[in-house]
């Protein structure tokens, strides 16, 4: 092989130049690209300044973790994917709340289902799929899909199979393929939920093509899901850059009623919130999912933009233990209730813009119901009732989230009143694997929370919150009646029959405070002045087929 | 040959070194408060369906047994499955590396050229006015935090310029690059395709520059007073003395003797640049190996905690001994 010329350690000149070469090369390419970036960025703009009502730019914080909704984790970009491009064969319905449209948690529909109605005993479900419906791989959605995917489901043991034992379902078996266009779920026992359970949970994979990639090893084809995008929902997606952008194409095939508004959605992933702020200011994006609250105070004033606002069921509560001291006694627990300044918070954390809540059963949820409430702040009440338990001041940890700055600012005012009345309060933020363990542990006597139930009905509530063992129970709480109540209400399906119990429940809870309730935030959505349609999700996992952008 | 047997003999020595760095993080890993099953189980998951996830992972197995099956895939390059993913970690950190790498590389090696240009330059005019802007740039450089250099450039660059793209990403999609290795740049250069070699090269500039301009500081900072102390050298007194031209103390005295200092240099700050990539890759949105481990050790994701360590140590003792190897071509009296 001939060598090159002024390579090696004999011509170090070359070799410097080379160097030289070889940076001046890079700074070249760097201007260049910063040149075409430039020309881009002319394009871009003509497109911000004009966009056509094809497309839709919307920024989400992160990246999916997976494709595979069976077996990922709680990432909720990823659920919120899964929404738009997994066939589900029922959904909310849409209803209006104000000025804002809202899903309808009491009006489920079928969408790629043909209809799912129960028997009279309202045991046996079933489930009638649309004929001449496909999948992008061609292959018609039967049947055997939704079988096999319920199937996946009970062996994953995880998302799915946990929420289906609220509804009686626990063993594959309960699912019968009856035709090729039937199926039915038989329940161990007659629920209120069942709509709503399957709406979050009746969604089917292209199962021809999954056992394409399944082996003796993997049977379910899981190392394929995770990295392969399900097929066959209100969207497909075209194409998927990983960690960038998903592009998202209406399915023109879906058969149900609120096809997609717009043809193309594309997602692009934005971490830092003042980038996401910037890229929509710069039109650039028509919608910021992540947008900090501060951004959105500025956004508000900013020309091009508007901020969507909705009442949302969101609730940020601060569980107490009902079991460690001193919360175990329900006196102190009185007394944190009466030392929070809610309004303080309502006005300094959120701008106003949330509501005060006045029960633990959230706002707008079917049988809420606030009389009997007491707790509002009041610091000689909080020192009266800590009088009562016997104690002039407590000590306690207040956890929450590192790097929630909503929390954080939230605890900090907790704090404050909290010490006027003698309960003297230790910050304590933890990482999310740490609050996990220590949540699992059950060791945490105080510690903000802040979410949404994806199931707008107290049982769901309680089956997740209140009763024992229940997996969002941080408070250790429990209560003969209310566990009674909750195993009540699976076989009480006549509403008028359950908001009575939903009554007692509050009542109860109202005596024994387990959580002090502090607020439903509302929910608020910086987006370009041409985007419209936004519903806002009862689930927190937007619909995407609603949106449109204005030409 | 001698460098070549040295070579050999330190990549000898580096089984024993990942051993200990294989052990450690695998034991440091689950003594860390915070369970991993539980971050990926939904609101209505139970003791039972968390168990089902723990033997699917086999976080269910004894200690001793999990190690020996992580041995055993690490022996075959599996580094075992993502919890939080439910992918291959090896798949997910093929994605992740090109990218990191493409941006740390880049920024390191313009560093190099740039700072030891520079502090020479400086050197050689010292106390100038000149050499009191290096310095204090140098300085500057130190102290700004990465996270907020990267803001303060798209806030300049992309939102008041509009030189640069928007922050969301390495490549314009509509680029159709194919993904061979990761890394935007070599990738369009593999696959020749020319608009997505100028969008990648433009996506680079931001980052590229928050990295230069933190990663330069410090090198530009020991140039200098390498070259100051080779100027003030007897020998290159007596040198100048002796009339030699400008050229051959330039090439022949100051710059190879400032240069000597430089390969360990490098590899220190190239240890530097790659920590310094989780922040710069949140600002910019570049989806790397920094914000794949640190997500990765945010849940506790045992898997990728474990391969992103051996990777660093791996990347940290393969570049310590390229420094190596360089300073004992530079410098004649080393023996290796």
């Amino acid at each position: 092989m001939a060598r090159s010329p002024g390579v090696g350690p004999s011509s170090p000149a070359i070799s410097r130049r080379g160097v030289l070469q070889l940076g001046g090369s890079f700074a070249l390419l760097l201007a260049t690209g910063a040149c075409a970036a430039n020309s881009g960025s002319d394009s871009d703009d003509s497109t911000s300044g004009g966009p056509t009502a094809s497309t839709l730019r919307i920024a989400v914080s992160s990246y999916l973790s997976s494709w595979d909704q069976d077996f990922v984790g709680f990432d909720l970009t990823a659920l919120m994917m899964f929404k738009n491009v997994f066939p589900y064969m029922i959904d909310y319905g849409v209803t209006t709340a104000g000025d804002s449209q809202i899903l309808d948690t009491q009006n489920i529909t079928p969408t790629f289902a043909e209809s799912f109605e129960p028997d009279a005993e309202q045991k046996v479900w079933t489930l009638k799929l649309r004929r001449g419906v496909t999948f992008a791989s061609g292959n018609e959605m039967t049947a055997a899909d939704v079988k096999w995917s319920k199937d996946r489901a009970f062996a994953a043991q995880a998302n799915v199979a946990g929420i289906y034992r609220t509804i009686g379902l626990t063993e594959p078996d309960q699912v019968k393929v009856v035709d090729d266009h039937t199926v039915e779920f038989h329940q161990a026992f007659p629920s209120a939920l069942t709509r709503q359970i399957q709406a979050i949970s009746l969604y089917v994979f292209d199962s021809v093509e999954a056992k394409k990639h399944a082996t003796a090893d993997d049977p379910w084809a899981k190392e394929w899901f995770a990295k392969n995008a399900p097929t066959g929902g209100y969207y497909n997606v075209a194409r998927a850059t990983q960690g960038q952008e998903i592009e998202l194409t209406a399915n023109t095939g879906y058969p149900g009623p609120d096809a997609p508004r717009t043809p193309t959605i594309r997602i692009s992933v934005v971490p830092a919130a003042s980038n996401q702020r910037l890229q929509l200011q710069a039109g650039d994006i028509d919608i910021a999912l992540g947008v900090s609250q501060r951004d959105i105070e500025d956004l508000r004033s900013t020309d091009g933009v508007k901020v969507i606002s909705a009442a949302s069921n969101r609730q940020v509560a601060i569980q107490m233990s009902v079991t460690s001291a001193p919360f175990d006694n329900v006196d102190v627990r009185k007394a944190l209730a009466y030392a929070v300044p809610y309004e303080q918070i309502i006005n300094n954390v959120y701008g106003g813009d949330a509501r005060a809540a006045k029960s633990p059963v959230p706002l707008d949820m079917p049988g809420y119901d606030e009389s009997g409430y007491p707790f509002t702040h009041d610091v000689d009440r909080a020192r009266a009732a800590l009088t009562a338990a016997g104690r002039a001041s407590v000590e306690s940890e207040l956890v929450f989230e590192a790097d929630n700055e909503e929390q954080q600012r939230i605890a900090v005012q907790v704090q404050s009143e909290a010490a006027k009345a003698g309960i003297n309060l230790k910050l304590t933020p933890l990482d999310p694997a740490t609050l996990g363990e220590r949540r699992t542990r059950k060791n945490i006597p105080l510690q903000l929370t802040s979410g949404q139930l994806w199931v707008n009905d107290v049982e769901y509530m309680l089956a997740t919150s209140f009763v024992e063992g229940a997996n969002l129970n941080y408070s250790n709480y429990t209560n003969a009646e209310i566990e009674q109540i909750y195993e009540q209400s699976h076989t009480t399906v006549d509403e008028s029959a359950r908001n009575a119990l939903w009554q007692r429940v509050q009542q109860i809870l109202a005596a024994d405070v387990p959580w002090v309730v502090i607020c439903q935030p509302n929910f608020n959505l910086p987006v370009r002045e041409a985007v419209a349609g936004w519903v806002q999700p009862m689930d927190g996992l937007a619909r995407l087929r609603y949106l449109s952008r204005s030409a | 040959m001698r460098i070549l047997r040295f070579v050999v003999r330190r990549l000898l020595q580096l089984i024993p070194v990942l051993l200990g760095v294989v052990v450690l993080t695998f034991l440091i890993v689950r003594v860390l408060p915070g369970d991993p099953v539980r971050s990926i189980l939904g609101q209505n998951a139970s003791e039972a369906d968390a168990e089902a996830a723990r033997a699917r992972f086999g976080l269910d197995q004894p200690l001793w047994r999990q190690f020996l099956d992580y041995l055993g895939g690490l022996v075959t390059g599996d580094f075992g499955t993502s919890i939080q993913s439910g992918g291959s970690v090896g798949a997910e950190m093929a994605l992740r590396i090109g990218p990191t790498l493409e941006l740390v590389v880049i920024a390191v090696s313009i560093a190099l050229v740039v700072a030891t240009l520079l502090g020479v330059w400086s050197a050689r005019r010292a106390n100038s006015v000149g050499d009191h802007g290096v310095r204090l740039f140098a300085l500057v450089g130190n102290s700004i935090p990465e996270f907020w250099l990267g803001l303060v450039l798209v806030l300049v660059g992309y939102s008041m310029l509009g030189w640069f793209p928007a922050p969301s990403g390495r490549v314009d999609p509509d680029t159709n690059l194919t993904p061979l290795t990761g890394a935007g740049l070599v990738d369009a250069a593999l696959t020749g395709n020319g608009p997505a070699l100028a969008s990648a090269a433009a996506y680079l500039a931001l980052p590229v520059l928050t990295l230069v301009v933190g990663v330069m500081a410090p090198l530009l900072r020991s140039v200098r007073a390498s070259a100051l102390e080779v100027l003030n050298s007897e020998a290159y007194t007596a040198a100048a003395a002796h009339g030699l031209p400008q050229r051959t103390l330039l090439y022949g005295y100051l710059l190879r003797s400032t240069l000597l200092r430089l390969p360990a240099l490098a590899a220190l700050v190239f240890g530097t640049a790659i920590g310094s990539t989780v922040l710069v890759e949140y600002v910019f949105s570049w989806q790397g190996f920094g914000q794949w481990a640190l997500r990765g050790l945010l849940y506790r994701d045992y898997p990728v905690v474990q391969a992103s360590v051996v990777v660093i140590a791996l990347c940290y003792v393969l570049v310590f001994l390229i420094a190596d190897v360089v300073h004992a071509i530079l410098d004649p009296r080393v023996r290796i």
